[in-house]
């Protein structure tokens, strides 16, 4: 495993006396596009804002870049951030924008983001208000892009874009991944497009850490067992239940399986899907909030 | 970073330019006809001192509608200009960000926040100090007539518009605007906030602060119309005009109650009807009364600020500005830079 991108340890954030995020513990080692998922109001934003150095902690510590994060040009030179509402200066053109950035970094990829945004099709000349919500988040984007970045945060970018947009956003992503160099985070609720494009997630779920892991572990991790009723309170130890649904006569559990721990035979094993194991984590959480 | 503070609210300072640029359209031509109407008023009166006209040049001089106009609109212009480099310049300027969150786009290009805040507050406090320096020159030139003529640069309504003042309410109202700015993050509320502290610096320093900078002169006169006029000197700031104070040197209002009572007696057939109520006597000429009230030993005071402290006002009270200033922009970077984004 290589270095990590982001590290945070025991990180938290309260605002008043309601903690947005608690005892945040993640890893994310270099060169992952990583999944943030969880509810509304699960702490992603706020994550995502410490990462930044946008707000500051309460609690805990993080490391980004090797870095704790600062207001400061080192520590920014390296991250590339879009926030959730995708703000841009409604009033200057993409033009404007391209030579607010060059204005404003040290390192500025002009020519990547000029062509960028002419084989997408934006006019530089206009008025970026007047542009497509589509087009917005690709100026955006392809700013946060052209400050070449080595760790990329995009908190929900594609939520509020209609599907065509959203496909094209995510090709412009995975191309800069694939470009080398990047490790992304990004937020969304939206779990099938997460999958396209990303090979970690963290999942976060009433302000807490719930799983954080590479997709691949994950999924060998974990599994949806079937039987009967009356054999789900006899698993034992390494197997861990995070989400069970049942009929009248039978049980479904999705668990997570300790290395080395043999599953009982008993039960019919499946392989679940990530959508369903992250699904499985926020009922988790959400029943646990409820009690 | 100044190139793009410079692109980001060059058009709000384009603006205030040509505002500027009306306004001194407005005023120099003005002020060179003022000045020589007056001066040829002066040479005509120095030759004919019989014309009528010439006994009291203040009341014949300027007072057509065109030119009463532009005395209004030179006072309203000099109070106004300053506090609208607060409102238009000064409230926006971080408020908009945060309003439309460009301030976190701001803050993850490779520049400090403190660089990035630094900047803005220089180009905003910079302009503010431009203008009013401009506005200053401007208005304190073109009032040098109405100051021969007048002599009330001193008096409030006319020494917040001359001298250094235009300066210190531009950067003062810039800096107000700027924090109100930060620290509410709403345009419209800081606009409020803004103008409200205008309305409540502007009342409160006239009439409760700038009287105390120097313990002001006191002259006595006996009890008479005009006695008391004659001891204040020309130009001064008249804090109070002929106060009545009696033989125990204690101030009492022009009241009938306070007279002593053979006084009063001379006063009776012009006292209100129901008793309740005092005739006023100040300046009616009733001279047996104001015999009467020298007789027991009764005088006048005024007390005033003389013409020659108005540069001394100016500078406490600018100072003060100044002041305020600099708290109002520290409180900007405590705002701005330790407060989530």
């Amino acid at each position: 495993m290589g270095k990590s991108a982001i590290q945070t340890k025991e990180l938290g954030k309260k605002y008043g006396s309601f903690w947005a995020l608690e005892n945040c513990n993640i890893s994310v080692p270099e060169g992952r596009v990583s999944a943030l998922v969880g509810p509304n109001g699960a702490g992603k934003s706020t994550l995502l804002k410490l990462l930044t150095g946008l707000s500051n902690a309460s609690s805990g510590e993080s490391q980004v870049l090797g870095k704790a994060p600062a207001q400061h040009e080192d520590f920014l030179a390296g991250i590339g951030y879009l926030a959730q509402e995708i703000p841009l200066y409604k009033s200057l053109n993409s033009a404007e924008h391209i030579a607010m950035g060059k204005n404003l970094n040290k390192h500025w990829d002009e020519a990547f983001i000029t062509n960028r945004l002419k084989e997408l099709g934006i006019p530089l000349d206009r008025p970026v208000g007047k542009l497509s919500g589509g087009q917005q988040a690709q100026v955006a984007l392809n700013l946060a892009l052209a400050k070449k970045p080595k760790l990329l945060m995009l908190d929900e970018p594609v939520a509020a874009l209609d599907p065509l947009a959203r496909h094209d956003f995510l090709s412009s992503l995975a191309q800069a991944v694939a470009d080398g160099g990047l490790t992304a985070v990004m937020s969304s609720h939206l779990l099938a497009d997460l999958e396209r494009v990303s090979d970690h997630v963290i999942v976060l779920a009433s302000g807490k850490t719930q799983l954080c892991d590479d997709i691949e572990n994950v999924l060998k991790e974990h599994k949806l067992l079937v039987g009967t009723r009356e054999r789900s309170k006899i698993l034992g130890d390494g197997v861990n239940v995070i989400h069970e649904t049942h009929t009248a006569r039978q049980a479904t559990l999705l668990v997570r399986v300790e290395k080395g721990t043999k599953l009982p035979a008993h039960w019919q094993q499946q392989e679940p899907n990530i959508e369903e194991i992250i699904l499985a984590y926020m009922g988790q959480a959400k029943e646990r909030g409820a009690q | 970073m100044n190139w793009f503070a410079w692109r980001q609210h060059r058009k709000q300072f384009i603006v205030f330019g040509i505002l500027l640029a009306a306004f001194a359209a407005l005023l120099i031509p003005t002020g060179i006809n003022f000045w020589h109407q007056y001066q040829h008023a002066l040479t005509t009166c120095a030759q004919n001192p019989n014309t009528p006209s010439c006994s009291d040049l203040t009341n014949s001089l300027f007072t057509s509608s065109a030119d009463g106009f532009i005395r209004i609109a030179a006072v309203l212009g000099t109070f106004g200009l300053p506090i609208l480099v607060g409102l238009f310049i000064g409230s926006p300027l971080f408020a908009k960000e945060y309003e439309e969150g460009t301030n976190k786009l701001a803050w993850t290009q490779s520049v400090s926040r403190r660089r990035w805040l630094t900047i803005k507050l220089a180009w905003a406090l910079g302009f503010a100090l431009l203008y009013g320096v401009a506005l200053a020159l401007l208005i304190t030139w073109w009032s040098r007539t109405l100051n021969a003529m007048t002599h009330y640069r001193f008096i409030q309504g006319h020494f917040e518009t001359q001298g250094l003042m235009p300066v210190a309410y531009s950067l003062f109202f810039t800096a107000i605007g700027l924090m109100t700015g930060a620290w509410f993050r709403k345009t419209l509320l800081s606009f409020a906030v803004t103008f409200g502290v205008f309305v409540v610096c502007m009342t409160s320093f006239a009439n409760w602060i700038r009287p105390h900078y120097m313990a002001p002169v006191t002259v006595t006169s006996e009890v008479g119309p005009g006695a008391i006029e004659n001891k204040i000197p020309t130009g001064a700031w008249v804090l109070k005009r002929g106060d009545l104070v009696n033989k125990d040197g204690k101030e009492v209002s022009f009241d009938l109650p306070n007279f002593p009572a053979e006084c009063q007696k001379l006063t009776l057939d012009i006292q209100v009807p129901n008793g309740s109520h005092v005739a006023k006597i100040k300046g009616s000429g009733v001279d047996p009364v104001v015999d009467c009230l020298n007789r027991y030993g009764f005088h006048q005071v005024a007390k005033y600020q003389p013409s020659y402290r108005y540069w001394d006002f100016q500078e406490i009270e600018s100072g003060i500005y100044l002041g305020m200033t600099a708290i109002a922009v520290g409180a900007t970077y405590w705002l701005v830079l330790r407060r989530d984004a």
